[in-house]
């Protein structure tokens, strides 16, 4: 099973063939998704701004993410699954679309790293605040993650 | 000289022309204004869901609005600044535009929402202490807030549906 034959059988799913044939499914799931990403990205921006230093200074950056978690991963499901039913819509354009490719990986990536050292270091706000490992995280998080933005609103340019 | 005159000489100064004419100039200036949406509509939607008593519950009202406003200026500014030379470069199909309209007249009201909620109910916030619960009419201001900015942004999308 190819990239390919999952994307075309994206295409032929009954959300897929529903959103091919509806004047404005496109537009108002593209909606959704920029509502997703707005409460997505200004969660993401918080913790990272709080592991730089500024905003919420109050509490350590791991108490933020703890709170702020559920809207976190709410926020993060609705900017898939509407991405999903984007994709649906128009499998075959993404594909050979070099903005989607570069999108999905840098979004591999980001997720790999928000995961992992990301994690680490908004875990270890615990003992320390502020440190440079803190830092270097932060600005690692901030600059993947506004790629795969970049990258995203590229998709409809190319 | 009425609106449409000013919107067609915005159109026809030459930063109009050269953001218009530029092949890169207008998606850069696009891209920084949507993901600026992550800053200003991002910090107001958390310190709405904060008096809905959703989201950091532990923190103080007043703590999380005096820590995030610094941050919504920022995001703003920057919403300003790009949104205003993208409808520079494009003022003439704005002007009639019913989105961009309807999108204008949002704004003002999404304006006008936090300085009465900060010129009444917030003026008490220290009295609400630490309670996770929030004033009803605090709720209120929350759940218009985050009605406006989802309709700013559901109607700043639409504008390019229409020609």
């Amino acid at each position: 099973m190819t990239v390919l034959s999952v994307f075309q059988w994206l295409g032929h799913t009954a959300v897929g063939r529903a959103m091919q044939h509806s004047t404005y499914g496109v537009a108002i799931v593209e909606m959704v998704h920029l509502l997703a990403l707005a409460l997505l990205g200004g969660t993401i921006l918080l913790v990272d701004l709080r592991l730089f230093g500024v905003g919420l200074k109050r509490q350590p950056a791991s108490g933020l993410a703890q709170e702020l978690a559920p809207l976190f991963w709410g926020s993060f499901a609705v900017i898939v699954l509407s991405g999903l039913i984007i994709l649906s819509a128009e499998p075959m354009k993404c594909y050979y679309n070099t903005a989607f490719r570069a999108k999905m990986a840098i979004l591999f990536v980001a997720l790999l790293f928000h995961f992992t050292l990301h994690r680490d270091a908004v875990a270890a706000t615990k003992q320390r605040n502020s440190t440079v490992w803190a830092k270097s995280a932060a600005a690692v998080s901030l600059t993947l993650w506004l790629a795969v933005g970049l990258a995203g609103r590229a998709i409809g340019f190319l | 000289m009425n609106l449409l005159h000013l919107c067609q000489w915005l159109y026809g100064t030459s930063l109009g022309t050269a953001i218009r004419e530029s092949p890169s100039a207008y998606p850069i200036i696009e891209s920084i204004h949507v993901l600026g949406i992550t800053l200003l509509v991002g910090t107001v939607s958390i310190v709405d869901l904060r008096l809905l008593g959703l989201v950091l519950k532990r923190e103080e009202v007043s703590e999380v609005v005096s820590q995030v406003l610094p941050l919504t200026w920022c995001g703003f500014v920057i919403m300003f600044v790009s949104g205003f030379l993208l409808f520079w470069s494009k003022a003439e199909q704005c002007y009639g535009n019913p989105a961009f309209r309807l999108k204008l007249l949002l704004l003002l009201l999404a304006g006008l929402n936090p300085l009465i909620f900060h010129s009444t109910v917030y003026r008490r916030v220290a009295t609400w202490g630490e309670s996770a619960a929030t004033p009803n009419r605090a709720k209120l201001a929350g759940v218009i807030s985050l009605a406006l900015w989802s309709a700013i942004i559901v109607s700043g999308r639409a504008i390019a549906y229409f020609k």
